[in-house]
């Protein structure tokens, strides 16, 4: 299981290798679309890149209500931790 | 002020009035008309379109005539001759209301985006699906219908603003304009758009007219070619290229402003 910080680590990755953001703009307070500017094509992208890093499954409803770093990161927590379908 | 210049901005009042009357009468009375039987003699639904688009531009050039012999505003066009190319994503500032009328009436055709409300609209729904229009369904699905638009040779117009100018307020560039030209891989042609006063802006009723008759200058520059912009993820590239954009039509916008 990967602690929170190493999820927060690798999203803040992700978004600096995808997006060339300013690294020190992702905080955990940071709302992706207001302050990061991700719009819903990079939003795709991301959860495209999130898929690959978590090996799961994404369904995108999960992802429906997240607004800020913080619900990022526990969202793709809550995949990490998911027990595999049988 | 003088009173010439009163009765001129009454006239323009009502001439304005009139305009906004006949666009829509004229919308409704084309698209029960001309457009059904355009589609009708065409079995071949891009014969359709090609022709409902033309029928489009040229009632497009009579309304710009029309709105100029009221004496409602003057226009002028530069460089048109650059249009010529088909397969080109042509985008443009968008400072008025009759943007999409004067760009339309130069171009033999286009496809636009299109409120995806239009395509439940009694009068409308048929002629927006016939000129192969594309609704605003999800950017996804948005994205994905234009580049393929470009892809099969067609241009497309696209407002990178998403929306009217603000007056007064700096230019702002949403991603959606690069990200169809970058999927689609083909050149971008840049359209300024300039009036000599701000006229049907954003925000102001059609009856507030300028104290004077505004020119509307409509100059069609040299095209941006995207290879730089597709290294790397797409992601960066739309950001660059959008970015490249803001500060192109940021400078001819600036350097007309200073010129006024």
């Amino acid at each position: 299981m990967r602690s929170q910080q190493e999820v927060f680590e690798q999203v803040k990755k992700t978004l600096v290798d995808l997006f060339e953001i300013d690294a020190a703009k992702v905080v955990p307070g940071a709302n992706l679309y207001a302050d990061l500017d991700i719009d819903s094509i990079d939003a795709i992208d991301l959860i495209l890149e999130l898929k690959a890093y978590t090996g799961k499954r994404i369904d995108p409803e999960q992802f429906k209500h997240v607004r800020t770093i913080d619900d990022l990161v526990t969202a793709v927590q809550q995949l990490l931790n998911e027990t595999p379908a049988a | 002020m003088r009173p010439g210049s009163l009765l001129d901005r009454g006239w323009r009042v009502i001439g304005t009035g009139i305009s906004f009357a006949v666009f829509g009468l004229g919308a409704v009375l084309i698209s029960l008309t001309l457009f059904p039987v355009l589609r009708l003699i065409s079995p071949d639904p891009a014969v359709a379109r090609r022709r409902i688009q033309g029928a489009m531009r040229q009632t497009f050039r009579l309304f710009a005539w029309f709105m100029a012999t009221l004496g409602v505003m003057s226009y002028e066009f530069r460089g048109r001759e650059r249009l010529a190319a088909p397969g080109r994503l042509i985008v443009a500032n968008h400072p008025s209301l009759i943007d999409v009328v004067l760009i339309i009436s130069l171009m033999p055709s286009v496809d636009c985006i299109v409120k995806r409300g239009l395509w439940r609209n009694p009068f409308l729904r048929w002629p927006v699906r016939w000129a192969g229009y594309i609704p605003n369904h999800t950017p996804e699905q948005l994205i994905e219908d234009c580049s393929q638009a470009l892809r099969a040779g067609r241009s497309l117009l696209v407002f990178p603003e998403g929306t009217r100018t603000v007056p007064g307020q700096p230019l702002q560039f949403r991603r959606g304009a690069a990200q169809i030209a970058l999927a689609a891989r083909c050149e971008v042609v840049p359209i300024t758009i300039t009036q000599t006063l701000p006229t049907l802006t954003k925000g102001e009723k059609w009856y507030q007219v300028a104290h004077q008759r505004s020119h509307w200058v409509v100059s069609v520059d040299e095209p941006i070619r995207t290879e730089p912009f597709l290294q790397g993820p797409p992601a960066v590239g739309a950001r660059r290229l959008t970015q490249h954009l803001l500060d192109y039509y940021t400078a001819r916008l600036g350097s007309h402003a200073a010129a006024v």
